[in-house]
């Protein structure tokens, strides 16, 4: 086996994990802080593909149109996520996780037929921004240069987000709020603010996800199931809630599926769900999580 | 009292109403299809297609004097919903036949149902050839559709026209359909290009998101050509990202595909970005380039009136074929008692827009040539366009 094709199957990993980071890390952040499992965030990634596509045909397919459709898609479903929040979600913190899980199941199922209502049930697609559409060739393999850049958009971007919460005052106020809620409304401070933003953050990343996926990926419905279950795969191996967790979640889950594929050809899946079932076995917090 | 006479009489006048005789004469024909989910981007091109050959009939003065009339039902793509959706509309709708279903799941079901009634079934679309293969045909199943062994042959013929082509790797959706319908070309090409080998395959899942891994191992390979099922959103999705991985590039767009990515419908979602070059098929151009036959030009026009869309579908043309050729049936029976219907069937040749179809003696089916071509650019279009479709295969036996 060539050198070149390892590297180009290492990066292929690599870009797939990328991806799932992005979304994933939203997911477990809302968990980490607000213990709330959040099967609609697949959803709100649905959203934004949908919406970028459609703010695309708004401003023009052009080149241009697709960095303020990936704005607008995710603003937009950080809205969303904020209306959801305020409306939905606030009365259901501190309650059992199975009214969450059916809530929450409730709106994927609601915001997947308002999708297939205002969009359709065909496939949609978006072309890559022109700046991005070609490729390099690193080591003997070629390399899409919109996979290069999502290397280095989606960790910065999930990045940032954890120093905001680990080195400012804000983020301070949120790992409060994790760790004892009560004490900290005691204290004063407005745990409902920390949490809608917590959670339109949450969301802002979900639609992002979703938008910058638009380009290598077709916009069908069903997107939003299969992009959650991969996404809980991710946060069950690295470990709920735990940011570096969801990192070498995303990293291992892009690797193994990058060379399973080479091991069983004809078992694509096999071996990602393998290693899930590895890891609940002997160490059901995930690797990088604490026992609950 | 006197009140309650009255409503009687008005209820006995209302089904004694010739209206209601009218309605009781239409020859039923029940349409179990999906029309919502992510498989309705078939469906309801198919049922449209269908209702436009009811329309064009009836104004014609119906079959056998009677009027048809269709009865769709959302079948949501699922074999459960389609059998019990079927047995609804033969117990209490009364349906005379029953046409539709989309998927290989659901068609082989409603079989059964079709054959436990003794009530004649047409699939338009369902090409698995598990459907009628000996094991499962039954007197009332007729197949309007291609099935995987003629995709593959076609494949394979397509193949075998490319040049310098010693090395294929191929890529299929991991179910019944792609597995088949690969088996079925590297069959093929064993006796029609067998200078030609398959190295190596892949099978991605039906939905798959990320095909990077699968088009690394693939060119690492370092194939010449690659035969290709992936259909509908993954087709786009794969070509989306093989393209800057230079796949495309590498084998000189010599991919052929068989899960009708050459339709308009998928030329349309990928616009601009479409893999131009590459050969594919479809069961109606819709945009015909070169000799367009007559019957294919007045059906489009039709069709566009009749949805009143810019562009027809490409699936339309299904639907269509299925109840002219029940028509037809019913109209050689004389009758529309399904015994005789499925007797009338049987070897029976009907028109299409598309030219002639004969559905089987053995296996009820018309092993539907597609049409096959190079996909390339077309000033006067913003998508690809089928470039002068073929019908494919050219030589295929019925076992």
């Amino acid at each position: 086996m060539a050198a070149s094709f390892l590297f180009g199957q290492f990066m292929g990993g690599l870009t797939t994990a990328m991806f799932l980071f992005l979304i994933a890390s939203g997911l477990s952040l809302v968990f980490g802080v607000m213990r709330l499992v959040n099967f609609a965030h697949g959803s709100f990634y649905m959203i934004g593909a949908y919406l970028a596509w459609q703010a695309i045909q708004w401003v023009h397919p052009t080149g241009a149109g697709f960095w303020i459709a990936t704005l607008f898609a995710a603003c937009g479903v950080g809205v969303l996520g904020g209306v959801v929040e305020r409306l939905f979600f606030r009365s259901l913190y501190g309650r059992e996780e199975l009214y969450q899980l059916l809530f929450t199941y409730a709106l994927v199922l609601i915001l997947g037929d308002a999708a297939k209502f205002l969009w359709g049930t065909g496939q949609l697609s978006v072309s890559t921004p022109p700046v991005l559409a070609g490729s390099v060739v690193i080591f003997g393999s070629t390399q899409p240069l919109y996979n290069l850049f999502m290397m280095v958009v989606g960790p910065s971007i999930a990045f940032f987000g954890w120093l905001v919460l680990n080195k400012t005052g804000v983020g301070r106020m949120v790992r409060a709020a994790q760790m004892d809620r009560e004490m900290l409304d005691a204290l004063g401070a407005n745990v409902g603010h920390i949490y809608l933003g917590m959670f339109v953050f949450s969301s802002f990343l979900a639609g992002l996800s979703g938008a910058l996926v638009t380009p290598i990926q077709s916009i069908v419905p069903g997107m939003d199931v299969l992009i959650i279950v991969q996404a809980f795969i991710v946060v069950v191996i690295g470990g709920l809630g735990s940011f570096w967790g969801t990192f070498w979640g995303s990293v291992i889950y892009g690797q193994v599926l990058s060379f399973g594929i080479l091991i069983f050809p004809s078992f694509s899946l096999f071996s990602v769900f393998a290693l899930m079932a590895v890891i609940l076995i002997v160490r059901p917090w995930g690797l990088f999580g604490r026992p609950l | 009292m006197r009140f309650r006479h009255g409503l009687a009489i008005a209820c006995a006048a209302v089904a004694l109403s010739p209206q209601g005789a009218r309605a009781a004469d239409n020859i039923k024909i029940g349409v179990p299809i999906p029309l919502s989910g992510p498989t309705s981007v078939y469906g309801v091109p198919i049922l449209k297609g269908a209702e436009l050959a009811v329309q064009q009939i009836n104004a014609a003065g119906g079959v056998l004097g009677r009027k048809l009339e269709i009865l769709s039902r959302d079948s949501k793509a699922n074999a459960d919903e389609a059998v019990r959706l079927s047995r609804e509309l033969i117990i209490k709708d009364n349906v005379d036949f029953l046409a539709g279903t989309l998927t290989s799941a659901e068609a082989p079901a409603v079989s059964t149902v079709a054959k436990e009634n003794k009530i004649v079934f047409l699939a338009p679309s369902s090409k698995s050839t598990i459907l009628t293969d000996e094991k499962h045909i039954n007197p009332y199943i007729f197949r309007v559709a291609s099935n995987t062994d003629v995709e593959g042959l076609a494949g394979a013929e397509e193949m075998a026209k490319l040049k310098d082509v010693k090395t294929i790797v191929t890529i299929a959706p991991d179910y019944a359909y792609g597995r088949d319908s690969i088996a079925a070309f590297i069959k093929a090409l064993k006796e029609k290009a067998p200078n030609m080998q398959v190295v190596d395959s892949q099978w991605p899942k039906l939905g798959e998101p990320d095909f990077t891994a699968f088009i690394n191992a693939m060119m690492s390979k370092s194939p010449d050509a690659v035969y290709c099922s992936l259909f509908a959103g993954d087709f786009v999705t794969f070509s989306k990202q093989a393209t800057p991985l230079g796949l495309f590039k590498k084998i000189d767009n010599r991919l052929v595909d068989g899960g009708e990515v050459g339709t308009i419908d998928e030329a349309q979602a990928l616009g601009k970005d479409y893999p131009y070059g590459i050969i594919a098929n479809t069961y109606d151009p819709v945009i015909w380039t070169g000799t367009e036959p007559p019957e294919h030009k007045k059906f489009i026009e039709d069709l566009k009136a009749y949805t009143k869309a810019q562009y027809a579908s490409g699936w339309s043309i299904m639907g269509y074929q299925m109840i002219e050729a029940l028509a037809e049936g019913i109209k050689k029976a004389n009758s529309t008692k399904s015994d005789a219907v499925s007797k009338a069937l049987e070897g029976m040749t009907f028109d299409t827009p598309v030219g002639k179809r004969s559905f089987s003696v053995k296996s009820h089916e018309t092993f539907a040539p597609e049409f096959w071509g190079t996909m390339v650019k077309d000033a006067n279009y913003p998508f690809a366009l089928l470039k002068d479709p073929q019908p494919m295969p050219t030589d295929f036996k019925a076992n």
